[in-house]
């Protein structure tokens, strides 16, 4: 319990610190934004290595399926009095074959850590060049089949289906068919830089421009939407951080800011060389 | 150079090509290793790439102190917070009945806490500032200049208002007396005539309010000028048209960026 | 007249600190004092919760949590909401997740749905296979052999130790995957690599930044509806008839949308004003 309260106040410390910015760039800030910069670090190299590196990696290099009393798991059994949460006895039981392939990744690994050293810098380029290739394999097949074919085939619609209205406003029907034909088509020309836009190719880009703009307002508009919404969430979570079983958190640590602000306001409008960071 | 260059180079070439046509292959070995084990690889590098970021980030941190450079004093709340977050993910879980491994997801560990009331209110709070400044940029820097920036921002409203409950409440009679009013400020710049605007905003309005009288004022007809209708139809068809164009062209753009990676023509991760 | 007129331009010069302020009022006011507009579903949302509803008794659901707390208000509804239907409906739902803090919100909402809400057992009724890092290698280790990607679920058990997991082995094992997407990876990787390739239906809810980018999915009939933000997980919290964050949040959502119209048609009519006087001099 003690827990959860401390962890409010921290909470509202944290979110009204950052909220102060809106005010100006001030300590409270900085304080959180680097506390921010820190616990992510330490937080995501936990995640990572606990997830990925612990279970996927030494789980197939030492899994405890293959222990034995030879030096590779020698080595493992030296690695476990350094840290036998990581390295536990008898093995990583993660479900894993034994794969020694997994070598390969772990010196890549490796490298990529020990080019933290400038001399050592271009360590990281195997392990980067892995990760390259692999997503260009991967993105040329998934971005041309979803994001080119799959849109092409969506685009051929029915333009003289008699069953379909001429004008239906929430409904397929002939007016917005055309206006997706005649809306991407128009949309792609004006991506087409290898021709001039003047004459009639001018005006087919022109209608295309305004098909995209009204693309791009409507991502204005969710945009806000997306915004506000964060913001009620943070609001949301003042609100109960106020309340009395967390003995009014919010509202004790936005009084001192305030009034700290406050004070440093008054005192360096008075000196004209006071340093605000 | 072999090793800073050409085999970084290779290695793209070969792992991008065995990915790509291993779309392709149905021979057992390629696919398996493509399909598994590839991927696994790809994940225990991408674990790597984290760990090279959050040394990094402590190494120029602890920099930024030992040399006293400006603003050093912040640096020392970065780095507090990197080892309580590590303590926390190697050193002390909080909670015995749980196993390392399990700690960094499971209820009752130090691990959560953080999570819970630092890092999730931190980042949260980071993006939520973002509503502030797009209201102020909207205010300030949001201009009818020509044609194009009218239809996006009309757009933007349509889709703002019709998109919430507010803008199920608002009749259709209400924005058709607005779109009366618009066209009688519009008359009026173009031929400076108050008798045209008169006249038209006069009729408009008497036109509108007998329609509406004798139909009842029905808050969602005519469907035109309904808030949630219109958005909707925005959003379906002329919408998705823009963006379907952009995407294709994304797409087309992605497709050929790989291809070079592949055959070694771009090599801007070696830095070139 | 003038006085209305330079009013407006000397509003258009006003420190943003104010607009700052005015916009927080906006938002907290409605919180604590309800305006209660009735939500109506959109089309889109609809199309989800039909999708969902014509499942089979008994399916089996890969529901995608990649989402982190800067987008819990928009998301984390969503999945309460859309578990909560499939709950209702008897069908077995299999958590994973491409974003790690997407993990911790998963069991959170397994937790205060599927074990406190319905009762249900972990392992029988649904299970966390939890997060692997690799962004779309995850996706296509999933289409591909589950098994390897996946040895341990979130609490540390083996795959072959749960019992809803038998025949479960690769993606098109599932009958419908809904993916709860902030961002990369999320949805469109799902598009692109899983259902697409396979032919598993599947459904989406994403944040209102990202919707315009998984637009045309939906249109094109390769994504069934979309839940659009936080006005979309109020339409599907209205829809199943279980009010949450998403309801409560949607009045503050209507004014601040509506006082951020107000700003920019204000915004304009000082530029007009602008223009007009230095045309006239």
């Amino acid at each position: 319990m003690f827990g959860e309260i401390f962890g409010a106040w921290v909470a509202a410390f944290l979110t009204l610190a950052i909220f102060s910015f809106l005010y100006k760039d001030n300590p409270f800030y900085k304080i959180a934004e680097h506390i921010f910069v820190g616990v992510s670090a330490g937080y995501w190299t936990s995640m990572f290595f606990w997830t990925q590196i612990q279970p996927n990696l030494f789980g197939r290099l030492w899994p405890s399926t293959h222990y034995s009393d030879g030096i590779w798991y020698g080595v493992y059994d030296l690695f476990g009095i350094f840290s036998s949460s990581i390295f536990p006895e008898g093995g990583i039981d993660k479900g894993h074959e034994m794969h020694l392939m997994y070598l390969i990744p772990f010196a890549l690994g490796i490298m990529m850590l020990l080019s933290l050293f400038k001399k050592l810098s271009w360590f990281a380029r195997w392990g980067i060049a892995y990760t390259v290739g692999m997503a260009a394999g991967l993105r040329a097949y998934g971005y041309l089949n979803s994001n080119v074919i799959g849109q092409i085939k969506g685009t051929i619609i029915p333009l003289s289906d008699p069953d379909l209205p001429f004008f239906s406003l929430l409904e397929a029907s002939h007016f917005n068919n055309l206006v997706i034909l005649v809306g991407t088509v128009t949309g792609l020309l004006y991506f087409f830089f290898s021709k001039e836009h003047t004459g009639n190719f001018g005006k087919v880009t022109r209608v295309g421009i305004y098909f995209l703009m009204i693309s791009f307002g409507a991502s204005f508009g969710f945009a806000v939407m997306g915004r506000i919404s964060l913001l009620i969430g943070r609001f949301v979570d003042l609100i109960a951080y106020s309340g009395a079983q967390y003995h009014h958190a919010s509202i004790w640590v936005l009084v001192i800011m305030v009034a700290l602000l406050g004070y440093s306001a008054f005192t360096d409008k008075g000196d004209p060389n006071t340093d605000v960071s | 150079m072999l090793w800073k260059r050409q085999i970084p180079i290779l290695i793209v070439a070969v792992i991008g090509t065995l990915t790509l046509f291993g779309w392709f292959v149905n021979e057992p070995t390629i696919k398996d290793f493509v399909d598994d084990d590839a991927t696994q690889w790809f994940d225990i590098l991408a674990s790597f790439a984290i760990f090279l970021g959050g040394f990094n980030l402590l190494k120029m941190q602890l920099q930024k102190v030992i040399r006293k450079q400006q603003g050093w004093q912040y640096s020392i709340f970065a780095i507090v917070g990197f080892f309580f977050a590590i303590i926390a993910g190697f050193f002390y879980k909080g909670n015995p009945d749980v196993a390392w491994g399990t700690h960094v997801t499971a209820d009752g560990t130090l691990f959560k806490w953080i999570f819970t009331y630092m890092f999730a209110p931190l980042q949260a709070t980071m993006f939520a500032l973002l509503a502030f400044f797009v209201a102020s940029a909207s205010y300030r820097a949001f201009r009818i200049r020509n044609f194009e920036a009218t239809l996006l921002l009309v757009a933007g409203i349509i889709i703002m208002i019709g998109r919430v409950p507010l803008g199920s409440n608002i009749s259709s009679w209400f924005i058709m007396y607005l779109l009366v009013l618009i066209g009688g400020i519009t008359i009026n710049s173009v031929f400076k005539n108050k008798q045209y605007t008169a006249i038209f905003v006069s009729v408009g309005i008497i036109a509108i309010t007998a329609t509406g009288s004798s139909l009842g004022w029905p808050l969602d007809q005519p469907g035109i000028f309904y808030l949630p209708y219109l958005q909707e139809w925005i959003y379906k068809y002329p919408n998705v048209a823009g963006a379907r164009a952009i995407m294709m062209g994304i797409g087309m753009g992605i497709f050929a960026t790989s291809i070079r990676y592949i055959l070694g023509i771009e090599k801007s991760y070696i830095g070139e | 007249m003038k006085f209305l007129t330079d009013l407006i331009l000397k509003m258009g010069t006003v420190d943003r600190r104010w607009i700052f302020l005015v916009i927080a009022l906006v938002v907290i006011v409605p919180l604590f004092y309800p305006l209660g507009l009735p939500i109506r579903a959109t089309a889109t949302t609809q199309h989800v919760y039909d999708t969902i509803d014509a499942l089979p008794h008994g399916s089996k659901v890969l529901v995608s949590c990649e989402y982190g707390p800067s987008t819990k208000p928009e998301i984390h509804p969503m999945v309460l909401s859309v578990m909560r239907h499939l709950f209702k409906n008897e069908h077995k739902v299999y958590v994973t997740c491409l974003w790690p803090d997407g993990q911790f919100l998963a069991s959170d909402a397994l937790d205060l749905v599927g074990r406190d809400e319905y009762g249900l057992t972990y392992g029988e009724d649904y299970v966390l296979l939890g997060f692997r890092p690799g962004n779309e290698a995850v996706v296509k280790g999933i289409v591909s052999n589950l098994r390897k990607l996946y040895t341990i679920d979130a609490k540390g058990t083996k795959i072959t130790e749960i019992p809803m997991m038998e025949g479960v082995n690769r993606f098109e094992d599932f009958d419908f995957l809904f993916s709860a997407s902030a961002g990369y990876p999320g949805t469109i990787e799902w598009v692109q690599y899983a259902a697409d390739p396979t032919n598993v239906p599947m459904s989406t809810g994403t944040t209102s930044i990202q919707v315009n980018e998984v637009m045309p999915y939906v249109s094109a009939g390769q994504v069934q509806g979309i839940l659009a933000g936080m006005p979309g997980a109020a339409e599907y919290e209205a829809l199943i008839g279980v009010p949450g964050i998403g309801t409560s949040g949607m009045d503050a959502q209507s004014v601040a949308h509506l006082v951020i119209v107000l700003f920019i048609v204000l915004g304009n009519i000082g530029y007009f004003i602008e223009r007009h006087r230095s045309k006239k001099y």
